[in-house]
């Protein structure tokens, strides 16, 4: 017997539980015109008390209301650059959320969304500047642009798979910005668009009411953007979607048209990231070529990899270091960059899914550890471990479980040449007392895995050895080729395979 | 195996020649079976007896079966008459219900409703997937839920009912636990609290299914283009009083009648209460509606009844406190009546040969030899064998090797299963027999005739014990009386049962089978009757006479029976569910209601063991001159049946044993007893009230099977030797050996009216040595 160590085991609840009364109505209030409800519950008998508990099942709606809230209560007291930098991290977040829902949700590799941002806000500073479109209708504007650029963008991205496909969008982006620098009614602004009218009245433009407005209104387009991903995400598109992520054969054999739907959230998308195009230029005042270009769309690509692909909270995690890095240390001068990448490379080397998989991992790695920790101190079919016990509900099967193995230690004791040719010769009947002994154990096994013989049809002294499955239904498995022509051979037969298998459990 | 899959079932089971019998078949793959009628003489294909036997039938019986696929409905639930729709398109309403659940399962389960599965409407309260308590709702464009957050604890009480208000479009959901001191598998030490009540706004509400559901208990409304409807959502567990409102019901009257208070009048459609119905005699399939309309529920594959409600106490019988028997419990594998067309309708001849019938069908490398059994017209013979057919059907399509860890410790086997079997197996839908457990544990207490059973195919072998069984092995019986040559004609525990003792008056001598082992109230009579009346008993079998079996008056087709108490049972009944529902008895075994077997034929079971047969020894008795013209031919110290296609040897499997105490008549004879058992042989439970060690063959001079003999009044006799394998020991040696040797001489004395031999010798012995 090896040194065996117990551990004591046992934890204090670590999150709120609440005991609903039997006897009272418990509302479940649902989102309005959906069957979900506002929070998803979890209920159960505890295993160890039998009391009734309920928690949140899923606490992100709470941690994201509590993370928005703070944010909107806290703006007010910040000061002037940090309210700038805090506008630019909702204005920012919004656009990472809505690429998360093309690179994620629609599983569409495109690098174009900056492009399309750029292209909704210069249509729609155009059209203000150069037409007088007032500067309400430019959100329609930046968003009818975005969804064209979106639906030519959309084409080619049934035919081209993943790198292509995005060399092809960030080509297209790079075009974009030679085209606009050599536009020549743009030539003498360098190619931006300047004095663009705003939600933000001309005299409190860099003024302390004008920031409060900018970060307010930056503040109104991330609360669309991620209305708009749970919307998309969790709502019927998402679900398409989600099937063709597990199983694209399977999606469409059972008549789900995935590319459609992927088709569909990156038109939507790219609508929304128009409407982000309109709303930049106004903050701004102005629209310059710099945003097509290739440094803007490696940092926006390093939030998101950092926060994690294809989840909004990682989006704006992202958004909120290299945004708060980028902008807030500006004094660092370009070692601020170097900083982006260092945490860019220590996310993609420790991390498989960005921050915000970082808590999923880790779960991962502790069952990997708890499951390397019972291999090591488990023996099959030997004691149960303390931290084994709490999964078994009957105890008395822990109980039976180390009856068996003492049992077992003490008849592969009494396993001799003597005793096996002693059933050989006479596999029914009287035996010795040690055969008996080692017979009944043999067969008072459980049901599951038990040898049995199986008559062939071929004659009526041929056998052949199986085992069976133990579930209703469930047909035996063929243990060996073998045919036995004799039914004592083959109850012989049965028997090496037992000791064969208790001398080796 | 093969494309093509052939089962078919014959109803009758037994029938007289000159009346009908029908064949139902089912083919998979063919939509046409060749027929031919034989008549089988022997089962056992063992090679040291005569091999499988069976003689061609010229009858008039078309060559070409056409034929089809026929489905089952597997499991039990109740359906209620409703043709007015009464409970159809219901919009405001409560449904509510006493349950108890006894398996979670990955599949939903309705508990009632009417609700069409394919077509998503109507409404259904029941259990979800993930075991919480839930209510459904659809109108065939959407569906819609309610559900608790708690699961439900199996094998405890609760009340839940659910409301919908089509105005508000709230639903309620209450679930309250009604576990008492009594009623559940756990008691009310247990700190649980499992009430939950729900409301919720839902979206989508109740519409009419019409044709398309039915309103049911335990099932929901499937429906297959090539089946049409059938059950499925199937509820494992009982439900006992349940019923339907027009209308939401305030929280006050939900508690109300979960405290169990007749239900308002206002509103109430319809009141299923099983208490209802329940009379001295039992109870049917009906669980009658007490509302104002009527719309009995008619149950399918025989939920049980007669089972413990919600408010039982610990009452021993539904007899003595009906109020609290309203369990009828529901299982999700239950068949009893598979309900297929008619494939052919065989009119028997009017002098067909009395004997074990296969019409076997064929086709595409498929086939199946479906047995029945004919009786002459009127009888013919001396001597009738009477075949257990109860014990047949008890044992039809039997799961012990597959499922019962257990099972190969009591045979001490090895089990030899044939590709058959996994056929068998693996469709699962022909049911189980009573010694099976339902997929919540329960046992099976219910067996009929009207499905296709392998165990009753003439060559057969019990897997466990790789020996012929039941049918299959009194099959040698009937080989060797048409060896040895004596007319018979074939009578059955069905007749027996039906007919009482006018069913053997007819005859000289009556012969069980091996292993005659469930009777009911109306065989024990009339066999008894027979004896005090001079018949003759030859009861060649072990286990005989044992559990307390019924059939509901009108319906023989399936055998009830519950196991309880002691004995070897494969199951136990749950305190206060041991009396049959199909006869309103007490189950069990006939020695504990005082009916010992002892006491009819002087034999009882002692024990039993399947590794190897033992031969009897002649005991001083038969040296008798009463008896010993038995003996003749045989040597004084002559081993009696040291061969047998059973274990080999004549005196094994299961063997019953001579007691006074036990009711043996007290001028009973005791010839002969077989020696030299193993441990596999124990001595059986219900002789064990103190238990300690040496309770084995080698250690227990009670394990042993006797050899008897005594009188009964006008020239009456009864010759009994208790063992299952004695009669698989006729054939071996070309059924001329020691143990035909001891028929021979019984039968032809048995069939002889007027004094016995032997009958003189009833002096005061003078005796010299």
């Amino acid at each position: 017997m090896t040194e065996k160590k117990f551990y004591e085991i046992g934890q204090r609840p670590s999150e709120v539980i609440l005991h609903p009364a039997g006897d009272a109505p418990l509302h479940r209030r649902r989102l309005p015109f959906t069957r979900r409800h506002w929070f998803k519950w979890r209920s159960r008998l505890n295993a160890k008390t039998l009391e009734q508990e309920r928690m949140l099942a899923d606490k992100r709606p709470l941690w994201w209301a509590l993370g928005l809230l703070a944010l909107a209560l806290a703006a007010p007291f910040l000061s002037n650059p940090m309210l700038t930098i805090a506008a630019i991290f909702c204005i920012f977040s919004a656009i990472n959320v809505l690429w998360t829902l093309i690179i994620g949700t629609a599983g569409i590799f495109s690098l174009a969304t900056l492009a399309i941002v750029g292209i909704g806000a210069y249509v729609s500073a155009a059209l203000n500047v150069y037409l007088g479109l007032p500067w309400p209708l430019m959100f329609v504007a930046g968003g009818l642009a975005g969804l064209v650029i979106g639906g030519f963008l959309a084409l080619p991205s049934t035919r081209l798979d993943g790198l292509y496909y995005a060399l092809l969008t960030m080509g297209f982006a790079e075009i974009c910005r030679v085209f606009v620098q050599q536009l020549k009614p743009l030539g003498p602004q360098n190619g931006s668009i300047n004095n663009v009218a705003s939600f933000i009245p001309s005299d409190w433009q860099l003024q302390r009411p004008g920031l409060l407005l900018g970060f307010a209104g930056a503040f109104v387009i991330l609360l669309l953007a991620l209305l708009t991903f749970r919307v998309v995400n969790s709502e019927r598109l998402g679900m398409l979607l989600q099937t063709a992520r597990e199983d694209e054969a399977f999606a469409e054999a059972t008549g789900i048209d995935y590319r459609r739907a992927r088709l569909h959230v990156f038109l939507i998308s790219s609508a929304g990231l128009g409407v982000i195009g309109a709303f930049y230029a106004q903050f701004y005042g102005s629209i310059s070529p710099q945003v097509f270009s290739l440094d803007q769309l490696m940092l926006l690509f390093a939030m998101i990899v950092i926060g994690g692909l294809g989840r909004s909270e990682g989006a704006v995690i992202g958004t909120a270091i290299v945004v708060l890095i980028d902008k807030g240390f500006l004094n660092l001068g370009p070692i601020r960059i170097l900083l982006v990448a260092a945490i860019m490379l220590g996310v993609t080397l420790f991390l498989h899914n960005g921050l915000a998989g970082a808590r999923e991992q880790f779960r991962g790695w502790r069952r990997r550890k708890q499951s390397e920790a019972r291999a090591r101190r488990t023996e099959k079919g030997g004691e149960v471990m303390p931290e084994e016990a709490i999964e078994i509900a009957d105890k008395q099967e822990i109980y039976y479980r180390r009856f068996q193995k003492r049992l077992r230690d003490r008849l592969k004791a009494l396993i001799t040449p003597e005793l096996i040719e002693e059933h050989r010769q006479n596999p029914l009947g009287h035996h010795s007392d040690a055969l008996s002994r080692v017979l009944n154990h043999f067969r008072r096994a459980e049901v599951a895995d038990k040898y049995a013989i199986m008559r062939q049809p071929e004659a009526f002294h041929a056998y052949k050895i199986v085992a069976f499955s133990g579930t209703r239904g469930a047909p035996p498995r063929l243990v060996d080729d073998r045919t036995y022509h004799d039914i004592n051979e083959a109850y012989h037969a049965v028997f090496l395979l037992r000791v064969n298998d208790l001398m080796e459990a | 195996m093969t494309n093509t899959r052939i089962f078919g079932y014959a109803d009758p089971l037994a029938a007289r020649a000159g009346s009908r019998v029908d064949f139902m078949i089912s083919v998979e793959g063919r939509d046409e079976v060749e027929a031919r009628l034989v008549r089988v003489i022997h089962g056992d294909e063992n090679p040291e007896g005569p091999g499988y036997l069976e003689e061609a039938v010229d009858i008039d019986l078309p060559k070409v079966l056409k034929v089809k696929r026929q489905f089952t409905q597997v499991g039990s639930f109740a359906r209620a008459d409703d043709p007015e729709g009464r409970l159809d398109g219901l919009q405001n309403f409560t449904l509510f219900a006493h349950v108890f659940p006894t398996l979670p399962k990955a599949e939903r389960q309705q508990v009632l409703g009417r609700w069409d599965i394919e077509g998503s409407r109507g409404f259904g309260l029941g259990i979800d997937p993930d075991g919480h308590v839930a209510m459904w709702l659809g109108d065939g464009a959407g569906v819609d839920e309610i559900r608790t957050e708690i699961t439900l604890v199996p094998r405890c009480w609760y009340f839940v009912a659910a409301s919908y208000d089509a105005a508000s479009k709230e639903a309620q959901l209450h679930v309250i636990n009604c576990v008492s001191q009594w009623n559940s598998r756990i008691s009310t030490v247990v700190p649980f609290e499992a009430d939950s009540w729900i409301k919720e706004t839902l979206r989508h509400g109740p519409g009419a299914t019409a044709g398309a559901a039915s309103f049911k208990l335990a099932s929901a409304t499937a429906c297959n283009p090539v089946r049409g409807h059938y059950g499925a959502f199937l509820f494992n567990g009982k439900i006992d009083r349940s019923g339907v409102y027009s209308r939401p019901l305030s929280r006050a009257e939900v508690m109300a009648l979960a405290k169990g208070d007749a239900p308002a009048k206002d509103g109430l459609l319809a009141y299923w209460d099983p208490t209802a119905n329940l009379a001295r005699e039992g109870v049917g399939d009906t669980i009658p509606d007490t509302g104002p309309h009527g719309l009995h529920m008619q149950g399918i594959n025989r939920p049980v009844r007669c089972m413990t409600g919600f408010n039982w106490r610990g009452e021993e019988s539904y007899r003595l406190a009906p109020e609290t028997f309203g369990g009828v419990h529901y299982h999700d594998d239950a068949m009893t009546d598979c309900a297929w067309d008619v494939t052919h309708s065989l009119t028997l001849p009017d002098d067909l040969k009395s004997g074990v019938y296969c019409l076997k069908v064929s086709g595409g490398g498929g086939e199946d030899s479906i047995p029945f059994i004919v009786r002459p017209k009127t009888s013919k013979a001396k001597l009738a064998f009477l075949l257990p057919t109860f014990t047949y059907l008890a044992y039809g399509n039997e799961h012990l090797s597959y499922e019962a860890p257990i099972a190969q410790a009591i045979t001490a086997h090895t089990p030899v299963i044939v590709a058959e079997d996994l056929e068998y197996k693996k469709l699962e839908e022909f049911g189980l027999s009573t010694y099976d457990h339902h997929t919540d544990g329960a046992g099976c207490c219910y067996s009929s005739w009207k499905r296709p059973i392998i165990t009753l195919r003439p060559r057969y072998r019990l897997p466990a014990m790789n020996f012929p069984w039941a049918l299959p092995a009194d099959l040698s019986l009937v080989w060797w009386l048409e060896h040895a040559g004596y007319d018979y004609d074939l009578i059955t525990d069905h007749d027996l049962h039906a007919e009482g003792l006018d069913c053997l008056k007819p005859y000289t001598c009556v012969m069980n089978g091996t292993h005659p082992e469930y009777y009911s109230e109306e065989m024990m009579d009339a066999t008894e009757a027979y004896l005090r009346q001079g018949g003759r008993v030859m009861y060649l079998g072990g286990n005989g006479y044992y559990w307390v079996t019924g059939t509901r008056s009108g319906d023989p087709a399936c055998i009830e029976v519950r196991k309880l108490d002691s004995g070897s049972r494969a199951w136990q009944a749950e305190p206060g569910e041991g009396y049959l529902a199909s006869t309103g008895q007490r189950s069990g075994l006939w020695r504990n209601r005082g009916r010992a077997p002892q006491k009819i034929v002087g034999l009882g079971f002692t024990t039993e063991g399947m590794d190897a047969s033992e031969p009897f020894e002649r005991m001083p008795d038969s040296f008798h001159r009463r008896v010993s013209w038995i003996f003749d031919g045989l040597g004084d110290e002559d081993l009696i049946g040291d061969f047998g296609l059973a274990g080999g040897g004549a005196g094994g499997i299961e063997l019953d044993r001579y007691d006074l105490g036990l009711g043996t008549p007290p001028h009973t004879m005791l010839m002969a007893s077989t020696i030299g058992h193993s441990d596999n042989y124990p001595l059986v439970s219900e002789e064990v009230t103190y238990a300690f060690p040496g309770r084995g063959g080698t250690q227990d001079a009670q394990v042993r099977g006797d050899m008897i003999y005594f009188t009964t009044p006008r020239h009456g006799a009864c010759f009994a030797a208790g063992s299952i394998a004695w009669s698989q020991a006729l054939p071996c040696k070309d059924g001329e050996n020691n143990v035909a040797r001891i028929m021979r001489n019984v039968l032809n004395a048995f069939l002889k009216e007027g004094d016995l031999p032997g009958a003189a010798y009833k002096g005061d012995e003078k005796l010299w040595r």
